[in-house]
């Protein structure tokens, strides 16, 4: 293990530990300078992903994101994108079960002035009725556009059977009748319920000027967010995956599908969830993974099988999914089966161990080469309070075996435990 | 941009390294020119075929070792055919480089081409194209590809056509192999570079050196006129909620001179949520959530495509404003304001492309592998920002005069965008001077 480990520290080597900071009224800042890095990434992390709907607010999480960008008290609609483009930045969002979160990413002369329009945008949105009900076509659209993939549907349909009454359940965009009913009252509400003080976090990485971003910050609406109750402790519920089966026919279908969900570690468990993605790579990564290299080289029954790792705080989701002819179902079932049980029954070798425990840790150190990729993971690391080094998820693949991944981990991708929806095309 | 090596490999290959600081990993691109476009009459899917074989044996490993080899070490290395290049590309700790680097060499020079292993990847690659189906937009693109280049060289997918691919076999590729790298190749890394790099890369040509060379500066042969080729429309009818709208038309290689006016038309109307066709279709008018505009880099006429998918219900309303919105490039020039916003941008995605060893090897090997400078992306930047309107105007003028329409989508949102196609007066035949 030694010599592994030798030859994983310098991974990292020029990254050094976020520096971190706490406002008077609770906002936490993380930064991390990269001096070499061409662009700036600003990202304003909120627990406010669509688990914290109330039953009356589904989707509402995302079309807040949307709405965001149609101005605030000090900028008009679409001046935000206009000025941040014109200083040659670009800036996008996304909305997840969990989080949502606003970045930008600018050159660094630039970047001063891309977070005074960033925080304001974020933090003091307008929400007129007009732009809300064009924007709302605009989210129509969209969920219209991923209903017409079946893909989406299948997926969808699998959530639902597998954690029902659980917000993961649910799709992040909402449902048509969901959407025609909000109003924008209803949505700052929801902003102002969601985004304040110990539910956001800055997080800051490229050429940030010895800390003189993160002072601005401060100074700004960031620092005068004020009211509430400490949020730390707003948490999605805990995630348990039904086991069970379910079949679908879609329209439009052109080959069949097999997905499978099992739950993981939350994402707060790192040296668990680092187990997880070990197993998965074992499983699945790579032509030499059980998986791929038994149903798709060697028994040539798949044209794709992927087992990916969605790290969420309520409970990780570790979903499976192979692409074969309608007729192979069943054999496929029978030979995920029978990849489970031999992976169970010896020992895992060597190699397999060794190639397994590249793959995470250079996927990982891979991830940090951008400031939008350093940016993402410590906002979302300070967001849920998991407080660990930048260097720790590659120290904690050290602490994994063989023998304790089976016995803790692979145990637990059973297929008699998983959620199973085939999709064939009607 | 540095170079902090280059050098030319016995038989021609050139090099080039750029070091770069960061963290210590390698990416590495050998492009070879001669792509999907160059597949032989009747054998469509021949060079993707082949790219997917390189990665399933070459040398002394066969697909096993070579997948062991590369995944044991934690690294990535693909090899795929676009329209006009063959690219192997590899992602790796700087540590592994040493390993892997040869392997490069040995997948372009001495592929395997095992006859089980064609059968498999021959069977991945017609489950892919056949699965593509799915995709609304898929669909849409492959409508339109068919209109703008029919039966020539970018008239198919890169996979292939299902007939001509399923009856690929082994000694097909083989005699591809030879022609690998006649056309021009170069072989571009980024990131932290290892020491001999010459002698590393020299090993596997010993005693076979590979003829090649910097692929040369293009001649007019991949530049062709303007489309007069107007009107033309594609229907095909899916049980969607929404139509897809792929408007287009074929214009202007890479490196050509109008090449950095068409960017700025492109950035203007499709970069960033400031982009004119964001503001007007999604914004203003809630039609879409997904819009924008296509122009990848090709050494013959690229397409230049604008595209939406917006409810059948308001197709009528989406055509006419695609519709008008391409026409406002031809009838009215930029006005200033815009015109800078879209410089401004130009030079943000310049940047933007130039944040990862993957970003940096990928563009500086697609210039090259064009035959054109190392310079030449600063050169388009310098270029464009020296353009005026009336300039963008000309050129929308010599090159976009005459686009088709894609649709795809349900009857009910087909004929009235098939209607408002019929009556605009860009499937009318030539705009009077």
């Amino acid at each position: 293990m030694s010599e592994t480990r030798g030859s994983l520290a310098p991974l990292l080597s020029g990254l050094g530990d976020p520096e971190r900071q706490r406002l008077a009224n609770g906002v936490e800042l993380v930064s991390l300078p990269l001096p070499e890095a061409p662009l700036v990434c600003i990202d304003f992390w909120c627990r406010a992903g669509s688990s914290f709907e109330q039953p009356q607010e589904h989707g509402l999480a995302h079309f807040l994101e949307h709405m965001v960008f149609k101005g605030s008290d000090a900028l008009a609609a679409g001046e935000f994108d206009r000025r941040v483009e014109a200083l040659g930045g670009m800036t996008n969002a996304a909305t997840g079960f969990d989080d949502v979160h606003f970045h930008v990413l600018i050159p660094p002369e630039a970047a001063p002035e891309a977070l005074d329009l960033l925080l304001d945008l974020v933090l003091r949105p307008r929400l007129e009725a007009e732009a809300f009900a064009m924007e709302r076509q605009v989210v129509l659209e969209e969920l219209a556009q991923s209903e017409d993939q079946p893909e989406e549907v299948a997926l969808q349909r699998l959530l639902a059977a597998a954690c029902p009454n659980h917000p993961y359940s649910l799709p992040i965009l909402g449902d048509r009748e969901s959407l025609l009913h909000h109003d924008p009252e209803a949505m700052a509400a929801f902003h102002q319920r969601l985004y304040r003080p110990g539910g956001c976090v800055l997080a800051l990485a490229g050429a940030t000027g010895d800390g003189q971003l993160a002072s601005r910050a401060a100074l700004g609406p960031l620092g005068a967010l004020t009211n509430g109750e400490p949020t730390d402790t707003i948490e999605p519920p805990t995630l348990q995956v039904v086991p069970g089966e379910q079949r679908l026919a879609l329209p439009r279908l052109e080959a069949a599908r097999l997905l499978m969900a099992w739950a993981q570690p939350p994402a707060g468990n790192l040296e668990a969830l680092i187990g997880s993605d070990l197993a998965t790579t074992v499983l699945s990564e790579g032509r030499r993974s059980r998986l791929v290299d038994r149903l798709r080289e060697d028994l040539r029954l798949v044209e794709s099988i992927d087992l990916d790792l969605h790290a969420m705080q309520g409970g990780s989701l570790a979903l499976l999914e192979a692409v074969c002819e309608p007729d192979d179902l069943e054999a496929v079932r029978r030979a995920i089966t029978e990849v489970w049980q031999e992976v169970m029954a010896a020992p895992i070798t060597k190699e397999e161990w060794e190639r397994a425990q590249r793959l995470v840790a250079n996927s990982y150190r891979f991830s940090l080469e951008s400031s939008a990729g350093v940016a993402g993971l410590i906002g979302s690391n300070q967001l849920w309070q998991r407080q660990y080094r930048l260097a720790s998820p590659l120290e904690m693949l050290q602490r994994w075996t063989p023998e304790t991944l089976q016995h803790q981990v692979l145990i637990g991708f059973d297929p008699a435990l998983a959620s199973v929806l085939e999709a064939v095309p009607a | 941009m540095t170079i902090h090596q280059r050098f030319v490999l016995s038989g021609g290959l050139p090099v080039l390294a750029q070091q770069r600081p960061g963290p210590a990993l390698l990416a590495a691109r050998l492009v070879l020119r001669g792509g999907s476009s160059a597949d032989p009459r009747h054998k469509r899917g021949a060079h993707q075929l082949l790219a997917g074989l390189m990665t399933r044996g070459c040398g002394s490993l066969d697909a096993e070792a070579l997948a062991d080899c590369v995944e044991g070490r934690g690294a990535s290395l693909r090899a795929e055919a676009s329209e006009d290049a063959l690219t192997v590309g590899l992602h790796c700790a700087a540590e592994d480089a040493e390993v892997l680097l040869p392997l490069l060499l040995e997948m372009v020079r001495r592929p395997r081409l095992e006859d089980d292993q064609v059968d498999l990847e021959r069977q991945l690659n017609l489950q892919t194209l056949r699965r593509q189906r799915e995709d609304p937009f898929q669909l849409a693109h492959d409508g339109l590809r068919t209109l703008l280049y029919g039966d020539g060289p970018y008239g198919h997918d890169p996979l292939g056509v299902e007939a001509e691919l399923a009856a690929l076999q082994g000694p097909d590729l083989q005699s591809l192999i030879t022609g690998l790298g006649t056309k021009g190749a170069v072989l571009v890394l980024c990131g932290t570079v290892p020491p001999d790099l010459q002698a590393l890369l020299e090993t596997p040509l010993h005693n076979s050196p590979w003829t090649t060379a910097l692929p040369p500066t293009q001649g007019d042969e991949n530049s062709q006129p303007p489309s007069t080729h107007y009107g033309s429309i594609e229907r095909q009818e899916q049980d969607t909620e929404q139509l897809v709208l792929m408007l287009g038309t074929t214009t202007l290689p890479l490196g050509h001179p109008d090449g950095p006016a068409l960017r700025l038309l492109q950035t203007h109307l499709g970069a960033g949520m400031s982009a004119r066709l964001f503001q007007v279709m999604r914004e203003e008018r809630g039609l879409a959530y997904d819009v924008g505009v296509h122009m990848p880099a090709r050494s013959g006429a690229a397409p230049f495509v604008m595209h939406l998918s917006s409810s059948a219900d308001r197709a009528e309303e989406a055509t006419h404003c695609l519709l008008d919105e391409w026409s406002r490039l031809l009838e009215e020039p930029l006005s200033a304001a815009e015109l800078e916003l879209a410089q401004a941008k130009f030079r943000g995605q310049d940047a933007m492309g130039r944040q990862t060893c993957s970003q940096i090897a990928d563009r500086l090997s697609l210039v090259l592998s064009h035959g054109l400078a190392e310079n030449h992306v600063e050169r388009t930047l310098e270029r464009a920002s020296g353009l005026t309107p009336h300039d963008l105007q000309q050129a929308a003028m010599r090159w976009l005069r005459h686009p088709s329409l894609s649709l795809v989508g349900p009857a009910e949102g087909l004929e009235p965008a098939a209607a408002v196609w019929g009556d605009h007066r860009l499937s009318q035949g030539p705009p009077q001077d």
